[in-house]
């Protein structure tokens, strides 16, 4: 069975964990609980066909005076940058993490996960942000960790694309 | 054997737990395991990378550390989920001794975790507040925005309204028209006054009143708030006494218009509620704080008095002390919820003491600022404005007034307003046919309406500045006329270069005593209104004699500039470089006046070279030039 370690990275509060746990156990709390160093759950499932074991490591969140750890992106599969909609920021944040991962890690399967769909009402970020994103190839999916909308198919898709990515990679080696 | 036991015991008991390195991914535990790691019995060899997939991840850095003499090497904090459901947060150390390889896993104490928690609690909290604020003043302004165009909706009709019941009445009536008229003209004015304190109201409340702190005259403020209810004290028979106590300071810096309304609310309301007796303004030190500056009003009167329960009432929105007040009296009560909020607003309080059939004494204190000269010296005439408003208005002899507004309505309403008051008016219906009227004719004032098509009348304005600037005229004075109630009005016709601005709804009274204030300079003796002079500019000479002439008009700052600071020798210098060029470029005019003013400046005859200035300020911006074809 194949293993994906997908890493998820962005500032604090944006909802990270809870996605975690959207996604491993079905669960969600309102309240927030930061997360200290790294926790990493597993989960299997199926993608395109193929049985994956999701090695999920939810990243601490960035903060002004500790950045991400991308020492430990070294034999990640693929990564998901998490926004919170509510909080502008945010946004700037996970640009510049994915411009660190590029550099210092090199190019990777990703996807954007905007958070917190179920406040959209109160999203402080306009939408010519996603479309300059998506123009720039960056595939965006909307999330919310409290209604589950879009987080199953979130870590689908970038498993899918880690899974195309080696068997584009093994026929390049044939 | 019980040393074993303690040796044995010992990972436990500091709560570290220790093992040795079997095989790649194989480590045995020694001693016993901390109730915190879930495995089972202490003699197992187990696969912790496989328990623990950060260890997996630490594993290939790790060999460093288990090489002979290795360093030992630390992983990274990693949290786990303990049996029970609470959180470990823990970190491993890899280590080699006597050719063996061992591998501690520690906890970390919670309170790495609570203290990170707490810090993302307070900066998600504070983020969470600023968005509320910033939701706060998103409608605050939609409010206000909402609220200025109102104002303009409705003074601009209601300028209309009581504009003509005023010309209307200036006209020969039957009693009964006159009748008509006057209550059409009060209930405007009610209705204006409404309209005002609902909009002052809105915008204390939403913090949108910024206080000036320009110098005052205290005892100019007070004048000017009784002068405004004089004559509604009169006709009731009451009489105004007003007083400064010894001592109290009257140069103060502050925001003498926010203090009069205050006086003026307090009277109205005093005024409102008694029928006969004597009304008082008095003003001390506040006698609980000493500081200079810090003062205490008090407006009393020998009216109908307010009962106890109702003493902090008076000051809420809407409210009187009795609801049946409001039909006897009239009003809304908004004036007593304003005026607290002004004096809030100044650093005060506002109270009332009252006895029913006595009266009341309405007090409150300000924080005021106290200018540094206290003394009388050069600043008589600021006192003798009530003197001049005692003449009741009288214009300028000859004035010649520059009215610029597209509105027909408008337009007639000032024209009549003016009308006999002997001044000469010109007519524009845009910024831009004003501009070019101001161009050519000297005016003493423009009345500028701020909205217009074509070009506006800050664009206008700006263009009038301008064109003084250039040909060092003094400035005009430009009062603005708008329908646009708030500061920020007053803050724009500022920066565009108005002298001063009145808000329409205009009344005749306003109108007469603004333009009362400022001299008919174009009519004085011995400043002719200034003819057009056409200088033709030869042939081959266009392209220089416009950049000439502006020079020249540039300068004309530089020579009262100079004159100001008493240097003669650039005065000199200009002139005789004037007098050289003039001609030769086609103004002999310049020539002369420039060979004048060199004699002046060699003579340091002030006077001359002042008079000489105005000339020549007066000549170039009387200039204009036309080319042969």
């Amino acid at each position: 069975m194949s293993k994906c370690k997908i890493c998820l990275l962005g500032s604090f509060g944006v909802g990270k964990t809870s996605l975690v746990a959207r996604f491993v156990r079905s669960d969600f709390s309102d309240k927030y609980h930061t997360t200290v160093g790294v926790k990493i759950d597993k989960k299997t499932l199926a993608v395109d066909g193929e049985e994956a074991i999701a090695m999920v490591w939810d990243m601490a969140g960035e903060e002004d005076n500790a950045p991400v750890n991308l020492k430990q992106l070294r034999d990640a599969s693929g990564y998901l940058l998490v926004v919170d909609g509510t909080r502008s920021s945010t946004l700037d944040v996970a640009r510049s993490i994915q411009d660190r991962v590029e550099t210092e890690i090199g190019k990777q399967p990703f996807l954007l996960l905007v958070n917190k769909v179920d406040l959209r009402e109160s999203w402080e970020i306009p939408d010519s942000a996603w479309e300059d994103l998506a123009a720039r190839g960056w595939t965006i999916l909307e999330t919310s960790a409290k209604t589950g909308e879009h987080v199953e198919e979130a870590f689908r898709t970038l498993t899918s694309r880690i899974l195309q990515a080696r068997r584009d990679a093994e026929d390049a080696d044939e | 054997m019980s040393d074993d036991r303690a040796i044995r015991d010992l990972p436990a008991a500091l709560d570290l737990a220790v093992f040795e390195r079997v095989s790649d991914r194989v480590f045995k535990p020694l001693g016993l395991l901390p109730p915190w790691l879930k495995l089972t019995g202490s003699a197992e060899e187990t696969d912790l990378a496989d328990q623990f997939p950060m260890l997996e991840f630490f594993l290939p850095e790790f060999e460093a550390a288990w090489e002979p003499c290795g360093p030992s090497i630390t992983s990274d904090v990693w949290t786990e989920t303990d049996p029970r459901g609470g959180e470990q947060y823990l970190q491993a150390v890899a280590a080699s001794a006597g050719g063996r390889r061992f591998l501690v896993l520690k906890t970390l104490p919670p309170e790495r975790g609570k203290y990170q928690q707490e810090s993302h609690d307070f900066q998600l909290a504070k983020l969470e507040v600023e968005r509320y604020k910033l939701a706060a003043e998103r409608a605050n302004q939609a409010k206000t925005d909402f609220l200025a165009t109102m104002s303009h909706e409705i003074r601009t009709p209601l300028n209309a309204i009581i504009g003509m019941a005023d010309v209307l009445s200036a006209t020969e009536l039957t009693q009964e028209q006159r009748r008509c008229v006057e209550v059409s003209q009060r209930n405007g004015v009610g209705l204006l006054t409404l309209i005002n304190d609902i909009l002052d109201l809105s915008k204390v409340e939403s913090g949108h009143v910024e206080l000036e702190a320009t110098e005052m005259d205290l005892r100019e403020v007070i004048d000017r708030a009784s002068d405004v209810v004089e004559q509604r004290v009169t006709g009731k028979g009451l009489t105004l006494g007003k007083a400064i106590a010894p001592g109290v300071p009257v140069y103060l810096i502050g925001d003498p218009n926010r203090l009069r309304q205050v006086i003026i609310n307090l009277l109205g309301n005093s005024i409102k509620f008694t029928e006969k007796g004597e009304l008082r303004v008095t003003v001390e030190t506040d006698p609980e704080d000493a500081r200079p500056g810090c003062l205490r009003f008090a407006v009393s009167d020998t009216g109908i008095g307010i009962p106890p329960d109702k003493l902090d009432s008076v000051f809420e929105s809407f409210t009187q002390a009795d609801s049946s007040t409001t039909r006897k009296y009239g009003g809304t009560g908004l004036g007593l919820t304003i005026s607290k909020q002004l004096v809030e607003l100044m650093g005060g309080r506002i109270w009332v003491e009252s006895t029913v059939g006595t009266g009341s004494t309405f007090f409150f204190t300000v924080k005021l600022s106290v200018q540094q000269d206290q003394s009388e010296r050069s600043r008589a005439p600021a006192r003798d404005e009530k003197s001049a408003s005692a003449e009741q208005n009288r214009l300028a002899p000859g004035m010649r007034i520059l009215l610029a507004d597209d509105s027909d309505d408008n337009r007639f309403l000032i024209l009549s307003y003016l009308n006999k008051t002997g001044a000469a008016v010109d007519i524009a219906e845009d910024g831009d046919v004003a501009v070019r009227l101001f161009r050519r004719n000297p005016y003493d004032v423009v009345l500028m309406d701020v909205e217009m098509p074509v070009m506006d009348g800050h664009a206008a304005t700006r263009e009038i500045r301008r064109f003084e600037r250039e040909t060092g005229a003094e400035p005009t004075t430009v009062l603005a006329l708008t329908a646009h109630a708030f500061l920020d009005a007053w803050e724009k016709a500022r920066e565009s270069g108005f002298t001063d601005l009145l808000t329409k709804p205009i009344r005749k009274t306003d109108l007469l005593e603004a333009l009362s204030k400022y001299p008919a300079r174009s009519a004085q003796p011995g400043a002719p209104a200034i003819p057009r002079v056409t200088v033709m500019v030869e042939a081959g000479m266009e392209d220089v004699v416009p950049g000439y002439l502006a020079k020249r008009r540039a300068e004309v700052a530089v020579y009262r500039q100079a004159l100001a600071d008493g240097n003669f020798e650039t005065i000199r210098m200009l002139a005789h470089k004037t007098k050289g060029t003039g001609a030769g470029y086609g103004f002999p005019v310049l020539t002369e006046l420039g060979a004048v003013l060199e004699k002046a400046a060699q003579r340091r005859d002030a006077g001359e070279i002042r008079t000489r200035t105005d000339e020549l300020a007066g000549y170039l911006a009387s200039v204009e030039l036309e080319y042969t074809k």
